[in-house]
């Protein structure tokens, strides 16, 4: 296959392209579910196919199939270049690619245990066990647990002369608890929501969870949720979660940072963003508490990877320096706009997608609190646990997110009461300058979304925070009225 | 597109040597083109053809599902002896009593030649008539424009064999000024049905319309809201609350209220795959034949939509809405209609004191609270603030928080006519809604443009 990707790039050479590439990419993944206890699913997809994007005049033409044949290659590096000649039918500007260094290269995403390997009843015997210890109260009415993992392999050629092949690893376990009392239904998860946490790592990420430990305190909350109060409406300091915090991060620094957003590209759909050109390190993004990075290369995450979908290197850029907005997420197109390289974010979910700028692993770098003299240190406050609900506007600023469950903290001390259906809401800049104290390494951990979504036809990317807990000020929770 | 006969000889004799007790295969076959513009000009085109087979056998009770997206025999083979595998491995699913059994469908009209065959070059040329009429105006414009086909089978070892061939076309635009933006879409299975000019001067007229917004406090106003606002509504009405896993889960709003008034008595919703107004497609992902359901009828709760399993779990029928075998939601209405009433946007702005108009919402969320509906989101491209029936100017935008319970129990007039928006999949299905005018609507925020 390498060799069939490597004749059609000279083909294209020939054809009198300015640029082209060509992925060739092959996933092999599997969930499994299991609820109250019986396999809700279990099932295995293998996808393959090819995508072969072309500069041609100054313009872009994507086309991509399944059909592994030599006369389909030949048939969609044609049709590549007819997309591109449509494309010039409304061309304004040429497209200029920033300079890129040329790699042969292999890479494996580090993992110990290979997780298609291990045996289906080993996974089943785990999430069941769990679901058990989950269902042990009358009150929970779906006990659910799941894995997920993935296998991919690519190969990236490009016409000047790159030929890299990636093999990457994924795992990822979680589970949940919904108790229902009457027209009242509310849940916990473990170790976080939406599918609780993946890594780039193998089976034995899944082992580190520790599922089993924790289902009886997930059970618990979930019970003790059904007879919480409403989170109270008022303005208050909030300690979030690091499991929060990393949605946070993602919906209020993560996609505003997206160049491609910023220069208006996917307004379409995900929207545009507030921070433009013009407040490039002039933005005071957030207080001098926060930093924030974007570093493809942290071991094991989400958003890790050797080489990104243009075969640029994977790279660690700073982008909040000390509460300065000081970098973006770039590719080769939109990084000459800065009069810079790119800094290797160009990813498709697939082979029949284009690659655009995403995510990678977006981090609130550790602060030096400790949560405990935090909350010693909070009248007043809430404690915010694990995201529920999510929602922010179309350039990035005014945010709601909805949570499973917050802690009162009264004098110092959490006093063990609960509340149900908290939320808390701002504006982006205002809010991350409310920021007094992240804290230290200690409780920085390292969270998978497996669901961020993006461009149309939309692609779903996997893409990782490090965060931990940070303390807020005069925030709004509840609903404002 | 490999056509019904084809298709069929490939996998009926995989089917017959099938070392299961009972073996379904789904086949989706299709190929298309996006052409997506920003800044008045395509900076993103492509084209893919692409298939995918689900194998789902039993052996027993135990069910196994494998799937793959190539089409050689030796490969749908192995995904076929992979779900065999998984089902050895599997425990028993008690509600699962055999797969679907032969049944007759509907025909409907679902596949147009001229958009199955609409080329980028034809997209580039519709396109580019947007962005002349908007350079008048020194506006930008974006959106995508999309156009295919698929074509969908499902056959199994007890008999059903049904196949249908799609085609869909939707586009939509964004045009922007300096201070503000306006929106229109487009959603058919002819392409000629799509009128992109027309669409962009409503685009262009909501821009120039809404040019230097005003901040409005968030607080409770009376809402006129496009149809392709209300369909954001609903499409996270479906998801959380109209298939039969979240209403048997207790998380859906029709959770324990089924029989009772929970809406307006104008307000009926019912998905009808049959229906060939909307985007019908006559069976589902498990070869059921679509049945028409009543959800809410006359504001009174009645039902849920069912695939075969979460039916058994009721001692019911399959409604014909099952999804992908890898599904998690497994049955949701994919041809959700809002039923219709006797105004339009024109009344109900001239109706209303002091209310908003609302295009469309971005970014919805319904975890909130699921067994109330509350939904949040933001608007965008195009709020107008309306005063003493006339719309009197542009608005920043707003977020809203609000129980759909509650918005469904005010609604005050809808629409006659009804409008395709898309939805989960153009393939199989859209929402079909009127506008609606909504008293008392909660805005709970407000943002800086």
């Amino acid at each position: 296959m390498k060799e069939q990707v490597k004749e059609t790039i000279q083909y294209l050479k020939k054809k009198g392209v300015s640029y082209a590439d060509i992925r060739r990419t092959q996933r092999l993944s599997q969930n499994i579910k299991v609820k109250n206890g019986n396999v809700e699913a279990l099932s295995q997809n293998e996808d393959a196919g090819f995508g072969v994007r072309v500069l041609y005049n100054g313009v872009w033409g994507f086309a991509a199939s399944s059909i592994l044949t030599p006369a389909e290659f030949k048939r969609i590096a044609n049709l590549a270049l007819e997309i591109a000649k449509a494309s010039a039918i409304t061309k304004k500007n040429e497209v200029i690619l920033a300079e890129n260094e040329v790699y042969k290269d292999k890479y494996v995403s580090k993992f110990r245990i290979d997780p298609f390997a291990v045996p289906v009843n080993q996974k089943l015997d785990l999430l069941i066990r769990s679901t058990e210890i989950l269902r042990k109260h009358p009150k929970i009415k779906v006990a659910e647990a799941s894995m997920n993992f993935f296998k991919t392999e690519k190969i990236f050629a490009n016409t000047e002369g790159s030929l890299i092949e990636q093999m990457i690893v994924e795992s990822g376990a979680g589970a949940m608890a919904v108790a229902v009392e009457g027209t009242d239904a509310q849940w916990r998860n473990y170790p976080n929501s939406h599918g609780g946490n993946l890594g780039t790592m193998g089976y034995e990420f899944v082992e580190e969870l520790k599922l089993l430990d924790n289902m009886e305190r997930v059970r618990t909350e979930a019970i003790a949720l059904l007879s919480a109060e409403p989170c109270p409406s008022l303005e208050t300091t909030v300690i979030i979660s690091s499991e929060q915090m990393a949605l946070q991060v993602h919906e209020s620094c993560g996609h505003p940072i997206e160049l491609d957003r910023v220069l208006g590209t996917e307004i379409s759909l995900a929207g545009g963003s507030f921070m433009t050109l013009d407040k490039l390190r002039k933005l005071r993004y957030g207080s001098s508490k926060v930093n924030i990075t974007a570093d493809a290369t942290v071991e094991g995450a989400l958003g890790t990877f050797g080489y990104d979908d243009e075969g640029v290197k994977a790279q660690r850029t700073d982008i909040i320096k000390d509460g300065l907005f000081v970098g973006y997420l770039t590719s080769r197109e939109t990084a000459p706009v800065l009069g810079q390289k790119s800094n290797g974010t160009m990813r498709a979910d697939g082979w029949n997608r284009i690659p655009l700028i995403r995510m990678t692993n977006i981090n609130l770098e550790p602060g030096d609190a400790n949560l405990e003299d935090l909350i010693a240190d909070t009248k007043d406050g809430i404690l915010l646990g694990s995201n529920k609900s999510w929602s922010i506007d179309d350039k990035r600023l005014n945010f709601q997110f909805g949570l499973e469950i917050a802690w009162e903290i009264k004098d110092g001390r959490l006093t063990g009461k609960v509340y149900k259906n908290p939320i808390y809401t701002g504006i982006t800049p205002e809010f991350w300058n409310k920021c007094d104290a992240v804290c230290n390494r200690n409780y920085w951990k390292v969270w998978g979304v497996p669901n961020c979504g993006k461009g149309e036809p939309i692609q779903t990317m996997h893409v990782a925070h490090g965060t931990s807990p940070a303390r807020f000020h005069k925030v709004q929770v509840g609903v404002s009225k | 597109m490999i056509g019904k006969d084809k298709i069929f000889s490939l996998i009926s004799p995989i089917i017959k040597k099938s070392a299961a007790d009972q073996t379904e295969a789904l086949l989706i076959n299709g190929s298309g083109g996006v052409s997506r513009y920003a800044n008045s000009t395509i900076h993103q085109n492509m084209f893919e053809t692409n298939s995918k087979v689900y194998f789902r056998v039993s052996l027993g009770k135990k069910i196994g599902v494998a799937s793959c997206n190539s089409l050689t025999k030796e490969s749908l083979n192995s995904a076929l002896n992979k779900a065999i595998e998984i089902a050895k491995n599997q425990k028993d699913n008690p509600l699962f009593t055999g797969l679907p059994k032969k049944q007759a469908y509907e025909k409907v009209k679902t596949y147009n030649k001229k958009t199955a065959n609409f080329t980028p070059q034809q997209r580039a040329k519709e396109i580019k008539k947007t962005f002349d009429k908007a350079a008048k105006y020194n506006f930008d414009v974006a959106g995508a424009f999309s156009t295919g086909d698929a074509e969908i089978a499902v056959l199994n070892s007890n008999g059903v064999a049904c196949y249908q061939p799609t085609s869909s076309a939707g586009i939509n635009i964004i045009v922007m000024s300096d201070t503000s933006s306006g929106y229109a879409d487009g959603l058919s299975r002819n392409v000629d049905e799509i009128e992109v000019e027309k669409l962009a001067e409503v685009a262009i007229q909501k821009c120039l319309d809404s040019r230097n917004p005003q901040g409005l406090e968030p607080g409770e106003y009376d809402v006129v809201l496009e149809p392709t606002a209300v369909a954001a509504l609903l499409e996270w009405m479906d998801y959380i609350g109209f298939g039969a896993k979240s209403f048997q889960e207790g998380t859906s709003f029709l959770s324990g209220r089924i029989g009772q008034k929970i809406m307006d008595e104008k307000v009926t919703f019912y998905d009808d795959g049959n229906d060939d107004k909307s985007m019908a497609f006559p069976f589902d992902f498990e070869g059921v034949p679509k049945k028409k359901v009543n959800l809410v009828e006359k504001g009174v709760a009645k039902g849920v939509v069912y695939d075969s399993l979460l039916a058994n779990h009721d001692h019911s029928q399959s409604t014909g809405h099952a999804l992908t075998p890898d599904s998690p939601d497994r049955a949701l209405a994919l041809n959700l209609f809002l039923k219709n009433g006797d105004s339009n946007v024109k009344k109900m702005i001239e109706s209303t004191e002091r209310g908003i108009l609302v295009t469309r919402f971005h970014y919805i969320n319904g975890f909130l609270d699921t067994n109330n509906a509350l939904l949040t989101g933001m608007t965008r491209d195009g709020t107008f603030y309306i005063e003493n029936g006339k719309v009197k100017q542009g608005i920043k935008n707003l977020r809203f928080t609000e129980s759909m319970l509650r918005a469904f129990s005010n609604v005050v007039q809808l629409g006659k006519d009804r409008k395709l928006v898309a939805s989960w999949s153009t393939d199989v299905g859209c929402i079909s809604t009127p506008a609606v005018l909504i008293k008392n609507f909660r805005f709970t925020g407000k943002t800086e443009f």
